[in-house]
């Protein structure tokens, strides 16, 4: 019961606490809302691309190749992508640097040459994704033709299943927009920031003398410890799904079917910062653990991509950059949301739920510890 | 009965002793005081007492339980008024001591009826949803001793109640000190105004590095001093010079100056005002009265420390 009443006080305390709930709220959804808006083409999934207008010139010398070479450009047209003859006296490669087409193939005796002014760009790469299936396909023929040419109908009977355009994604369900994207990885660094307040958990008793009501009246340090944490823990929740709710109705932020599960996730994140918390608060100084704790949650934040993703913005992993990454708890738990949120996979869930909840029992382990032998708070 | 009992109770810190092999007892129905300089012991002998700190050794009893055996028991009959406001600033007064009361196990009626005195007690009844951030010192001074008392403890410590506030809230808590002792309350009151325990306390012990120095009423305590007397001579102006020069006269103990009045300790039997007077005249020192006192506490504690209780 004196627990609860602790709990209850905390929480009491900590709504009061206008300015610093206004940080812990405020704070991440304006930073949601600024890098939502500001990095969104960066996290743009879709690009819209025209007609592929492509030259192409056939010298005739492998007729094989020129006859399936017809079949094909006549399926890939219905996608989009259309071939036109070289007239001639115009010099093809010279119509591409122009721009005037996307891209120029000649159709030769030793096979299928591909001319383009950019290599980078989207509607070559289609391209020649496109040639390579047909090329790979021809060769098949070719051989089928030679061992067995009573089957070469298949590749020259004008069908039209031949499939050269197959639309695959890494995430075929969902890909996060940015807000999705920032949704997620600040609602992790909100439950992160749960480790600053617990840091002061014990130390603002202690500055503002009711350490010493509270080690005086007929309870145990145990309840004082996990009355606190109790109260601590269900404000920082309170943030989290604040911020969940908040991202999902006023943004439109994408936190898929497993809610849940979700919230569980975030939750142990939660126990495990304000744990992390407690034990440095406990292990250091004051000014040092404040310090301390700063620099975690920051570092944190920072390696967990919450500010940006270091793919999307181009930085290259390293090895050493991706050991300290993988060392954020806001990775971990961003990583496994994703999982759940986009992919379903639901599962990802529970290797980050057993390490936050590890972590958070050796953590409460130690202050616990060291809370027994110490004299007062 | 002895409400208080402490026995042979040592507190180290690493090499330094702060309790020093200390025994004491409190009597049910006593308002005992607990004299001593800054750094003589007595805070850290309140914390002992309050459970803050453990004992390095010897054992204390509340009620004739030993605190260390019967933690609950004995932490239930306690109330602590701490130096330092305990407080939560952003709680309001009737918050403040409905959780403080609520630890000691009380609960509904019994817990809101038990806040209202607490807080009527201390005359804050018109400020129960007042926040202490809004209060005057007195009034949060108070609001620390309706948080200490509402759970109705048996014996009650107040650490320096009436630090830092108006006349008007310091009469209201020697007031309230004495009402509380008549309704049956054992209290330990320490303070740095020596006139407040001489007016309220029934008997008082001094400590002096960590030591008990001197135990009794104020009667005994005074009795013990036969063979000093206080001059006090006040001055036009004060000058901290000539504190050296009378401390060189023979027969002077001890010298100390506050404002403009020096109090000058001296051996009963020796005969030395006229040496006073002429090392100030010596000095220029514009002389607007000379009295001889009785001996008081004061006296006491300065032959006995050396030293005065605000020092």
């Amino acid at each position: 019961m004196n627990i609860l009443r602790i709990a209850c006080k905390e929480l009491l305390q900590d709504l009061r606490d206008r300015w610093t709930l206004i940080f812990m709220l405020a704070f991440p959804i304006v930073l949601m809302m600024i890098l939502g808006f500001a990095l969104g083409n960066a996290f743009e999934s879709t690009q819209t691309i025209d007609k592929i207008h492509v030259l192409m010139k056939d010298t005739g010398e492998n007729k094989a190749l020129s006859e399936g070479f017809s079949v094909f450009s006549a399926e890939v047209s219905k996608s989009g992508i259309l071939f036109e003859e070289l007239k001639p006296g115009v010099d093809g490669k010279e119509e591409v640097r122009k721009g005037k087409y996307a891209d120029y193939v000649e159709l030769t005796g030793n096979g299928i040459l591909l001319y383009s002014s950019n290599f980078i760009k989207l509607e070559h790469q289609i391209l020649q994704g496109t040639l390579t299936a047909f090329a790979e396909k021809f060769k098949v023929g070719s051989t089928i033709a030679m061992l067995q040419p009573d089957q070469m109908e298949v590749l020259t009977s004008g069908s039209t299943d031949h499939n050269y355009i197959q639309e695959t994604s890494l995430i075929p369900n969902r890909k996060p927009g940015a807000i999705d994207y920032y949704a997620l990885a600040m609602t992790a660094v909100v439950a992160l920031w749960g480790a600053m307040s617990a840091g002061q958990l014990i130390t603002t008793e202690i500055r503002q003398g009711t350490a010493y009501r509270l080690v005086s009246a007929p309870i145990n340090k145990g309840e004082i410890f996990a009355g606190k944490v109790l109260g601590n823990l269900v404000v920082n929740m309170l943030c989290v799904v604040i911020i969940i709710f908040f991202s999902k109705y006023a943004f439109g932020a994408y936190w898929g079917d497993h809610l849940s599960v979700v919230i569980l996730l975030l939750l142990s994140q939660v126990i495990m910062a304000v744990s992390l918390g407690l034990a440095v608060s406990y292990i250091f100084q004051e000014a040092a653990s404040r310090a301390i704790l700063l620099i975690i949650t920051q570092l944190g934040a920072v390696f967990g991509g919450a500010y940006f993703p270091f793919e999307e913005a181009g930085i290259e992993m390293t090895r050493l950059l991706k050991f300290i990454v993988g060392l954020s708890p806001v990775h971990w738990t961003n990583s496994a949301l994703t999982g759940i949120v986009y992919r379903n996979e639901i599962w990802e869930a529970w290797p980050v739920f057993t390490v936050n909840i590890g972590l958070a029992a050796v953590m409460l382990t130690i202050a616990a510890l060291i809370m027994r032998r110490k004299e007062g708070l | 009965m002895n409400v208080l009992e402490i026995r042979e109770l040592t507190k180290k810190f690493g090499e330094f002793i702060a309790v020093d092999n200390m025994s004491l007892t409190v009597r049910e129905g006593e308002i005992f005081g607990f004299l001593g300089a800054n750094g003589a012991g007595k805070s850290t002998t309140i914390n002992l007492i309050a459970s803050l700190l453990r004992p390095s050794s010897g054992d204390i009893r509340i009620l004739d339980r030993d605190i260390a055996k019967h933690s609950r028991f004995t932490k239930m009959n306690l109330g602590i008024v701490p130096q330092d406001l305990a407080i939560y600033k952003d709680m309001t007064a009737y918050e403040n001591v409905s959780f403080f009361t609520g630890l000691y196990g009380l609960r509904g009626a019994e817990l809101r009826e038990r806040t209202e005195e607490a807080l009527k007690f201390v005359g804050l009844e018109d400020k129960m949803k007042g926040y202490p951030k809004n209060f005057s010192g007195g009034m949060k001074r108070r609001l620390n001793i309706a948080c200490a008392i509402a759970h109705r403890p048996k014996l009650i410590i107040m650490d320096e109640p009436t630090v830092g506030i108006d006349p008007h809230s310091r009469n209201y808590i020697l007031n309230s000190v004495r009402k509380l002792n008549e309704m049956g309350c054992t209290i330990i009151y320490t303070s740095h105004y020596m006139e407040e325990v001489e007016e309220i306390c029934s008997r008082l012990a001094i400590i002096d590095h960590g030591k008990i120095i001197a135990e009794g009423t104020k009667e005994q305590l005074v009795a013990t001093i036969t063979d000093v007397k206080e001059i006090r001579i006040e001055l036009k102006k004060g000058s901290d010079n000539l504190l050296g020069i009378l401390r060189g006269i023979p027969g002077v103990r001890n010298v100390d100056m506050k404002e403009q009045t020096i109090r000058i300790f001296c051996d009963l039997e020796v005969d030395n005002l006229g040496l006073i007077l002429k090392a100030l005249i010596d000095q220029d020192a514009d002389i607007r009265s000379v009295e001889e006192q009785e001996p008081n506490l004061e006296t006491v504690f300065l032959t006995l420390t050396g030293r005065t209780l605000r020092d």
